[in-house]
């Protein structure tokens, strides 16, 4: 159902009939109504079992067509992107936005590849104070505290 | 009459015109970042307009919208790099004339033919909404379900390369939408026995997962390529537009604005369809088919005539429905809800000068928007070239970051917005549909609520659906769409084998 091949479709095939089939187990586990109905069952199992039809079509077009794979030469970037994101997640949940933004800012920075040592140092004090300026003081959001330490504490707080 | 009364209102308020003006100028800009889209835009400054009155801030996103459209006219005739999917139809005569040292006259031509376009788009949504919104009344629950079903198809079919994996973005976009309690029987979904889970996963950070953090992700693999604009002619004669030049455009642009305002009214279909569907019509009918693809005017004035009139037609199945044309449409959803504005048909029984002041503030955004591009198109163009990607895409992970929690307050929809951007660029490199992803999570909810309406009105379980003409008539749309893709690709797939052979 597609006019050139599209790339990894043996992966993707398989992956989505095998989300499908978790889906389906999952959504089998939902509760029925007090009148044993499958109200709420439906449109996941809906979801589900459409996953596992198309998914079986994709294998069934791969049947014969040259299969095209990724690119893996910027996989290290979105690797550390990735990672970065998540640890940036972690660190403000337990060093609150502050420390986590001036560690974050430079090192996304160097991912884009900036490398000018001042231009990196300059966005781990800029981008904490602009942003928490702009959305903590200015628009009001309540700022998310670290669990562990937060610099708004020494700082004078909120 | 209430457009006009609205006009004067929105005139009369300088706040609002300042807001529709800063939507044209940064709209404009961001159309125009090669990468970049309006969708990212406004899902980036949706949680700012958490903190507006409804009017402005569905006023600046609505403009954001229509202006990054015409932006990415900028970026296709002085990048050759299309801003937006829709703008790389102007390019296919955009940059040849940039070539020949045109760049300003085609930039005026993209921008008159722009302004027409969404006029015509706008002016159709006016007149014809209130009808829609009346008719749409009548509909009950099985009609209603029918055209959701449809949408779902047309949306996961119609967009991308790959019909199963459109449709299978769209099975996943409606899977994510279960997860929480169920609305009816308040039952837990896919929560696995997570607190936060059993709150659903909230629409911004998912937006701003998949069209913001996406891109940047997409951006990695963009590092150190430099955009470059075409040196503009110094000739000034080159880039005067005459109105004996523009006259042979006008056909195709009223044409094309029809085209884009009827492709706007479907779900899904969008500004790039349209601006290709244009440029196809439009060189059919050429007296000069042979230039098109060359430098022709009128090859830059069709596709940007039907690009913009998709804008408000598109809003059309929005507001009368409340199922999103477009991305942008998914978007302002969200802004309606945070505001505690119902969407759909009673809409216009409960929010009538709201909607037609944001009508205005789009007519006024449009005038705007062609003001600036008109006059200072070249110098948004110069401004891109000195804005840094390696310091813009670092800017913009930060800001997706601070903007995901502010929806809530809350560090899950952080975490949640992380696995949407990564989700959103796997999603792209693996030819997956993101926008139907987006849009099917947000017609889920509506889906489901019509379908068990209808069941609990049924005598007949869901013959109920064959035996209304009206819902059988769109679910046998919905099939037909279907069909006629897989024929079209079907086709497309001989072709390349037998120009292979």
């Amino acid at each position: 159902m597609s006019a050139s091949s599209t790339p990894a479709s043996w992966t993707v095939a398989v992956a989505l009939i095998l989300l499908g089939i978790g889906a389906t187990f999952t959504s089998m586990t939902i509760a029925l109504d007090q009148y044993g109905r499958w109200g709420a069952r439906i449109f996941p199992l809906a979801g589900s079992l459409s996953l596992i039809a198309l998914g079986l079509t994709e294998l069934w077009n791969t049947k014969g067509k040259p299969t095209s794979s990724l690119s893996r030469e910027h996989l290290p970037a979105i690797a550390a992107l990735l990672l970065l994101s998540l640890a940036y997640v972690w660190v403000m949940a337990k060093f609150g936005y502050l420390i986590s933004t001036g560690l974050a800012a430079p090192l996304a920075l160097w991912i884009f590849g900036v490398r000018s040592k001042t231009g990196l140092a300059a966005a781990a004090v800029l981008c904490p104070a602009v942003y928490h300026m702009i959305f903590f003081k200015l628009l009001g959001v309540f700022p998310p505290l670290g669990r562990w330490f937060d610099l708004l504490d020494v700082l004078g707080g909120y | 009459m209430e457009i006009f009364a609205a006009l004067g209102s929105v005139l009369s308020d300088p706040v609002l015109l300042g807001w529709v003006l800063l939507a044209a100028i940064v709209g404009m800009i961001v159309g125009a970042i090669p990468g970049l889209t309006a969708s990212a835009a406004i899902a980036m400054l949706l949680p700012l307009t958490f903190y507006m009155e409804p009017l402005p801030a569905l006023a600046f996103l609505y403009v954001i919208g229509k202006s990054g459209r015409y932006g990415g006219s900028i970026a296709a005739i002085l990048f050759n790099t299309p801003g937006t999917a829709a703008s790389a139809a102007t390019q296919l005569d955009g940059y040849p004339l940039a070539r020949q040292g045109k760049a300003g006259k085609a930039m005026k031509v993209a921008t008159i033919s722009s302004v027409i376009g969404d006029f015509t788009g706008e002016i159709l949504l006016i007149v014809g909404v209130a009808w829609i919104a009346t008719i749409a009344l009548k509909l009950g629950p099985p009609e209603l379900f029918a055209v959701y079903f449809a949408a779902f198809i047309v949306i996961g079919s119609v967009i991308g390369k790959s019909v199963t994996r459109g449709l299978a973005s769209a099975a996943l976009g409606v899977l994510v939408a279960m997860i929480g309690l169920d609305p009816i029987s308040a039952t837990e979904r896919f929560t696995f026995n997570s607190f936060d889970l059993t709150n659903g996963i909230s629409l911004v950070p998912l937006m701003i997962g998949i069209f913001v953090l996406g891109e940047v992700f997409t951006q990695i693999e963009e590092r150190g390529k430099k955009t470059e604009m075409i040196p503009d002619s110094d000739d000034a004669s080159r880039n005067r537009l005459t109105w004996a030049e523009y006259k042979t455009c006008l056909p195709h642009v009223i044409r094309s604005s029809f085209i884009g305002s009827f492709i706007g009214m479907l779900p899904g279909l969008g500004s790039a369809i349209a601006a290709f569907v244009a440029y196809g019509e439009g060189k059919r009918r050429a007296k000069n088919p042979d230039d098109w693809g060359k430098g022709a005017l009128e090859g830059v004035a069709a596709p940007e005539a039907a690009n913009n009139a998709v804008s408000g037609p598109s809003m059309a199945p929005l507001l009368t429905l409340g199922i999103p044309g477009s991305t942008i449409g998914a978007i302002l959803i969200g802004v309606f809800l945070i505001h505690g504005i119902q969407i759909g048909p009673t809409l216009f029984l409960t929010s009538r000068d709201l909607v037609y002041a944001l009508f205005a503030c789009g007519l006024i955004g449009i005038v705007m928007y062609g003001l600036i591009g008109y006059y200072g198109a070249a110098f948004v163009g110069r401004f891109i070239t000195r804005i840094p990607t390696r310091v813009l895409y670092p800017v913009i992970f930060l800001t997706s970051f601070v903007a995901s929690y502010t929806s809530r307050g809350n560090l899950f929809d952080v975490y949640v917005m992380v696995a949407a951007g990564f989700m959103g660029w796997l999603m792209r490199k693996l030819d997956f549909n993101p926008a139907a992803f987006v849009i099917s999570f947000v017609l889920a909810g509506g889906a489901e609520e019509t379908f068990r309406q209808a069941l609990l009105l049924s005598d007949n379980g869901v013959m109920i659906f064959i035996t209304r003409p009206i819902a059988l008539m769109f679910l046998l749309i919905g099939l037909a769409a279907l069909i006629v893709r897989i024929r079209s690709l079907n086709r497309q797939a001989r072709a390349v084998a037998l120009e292979d052979a």
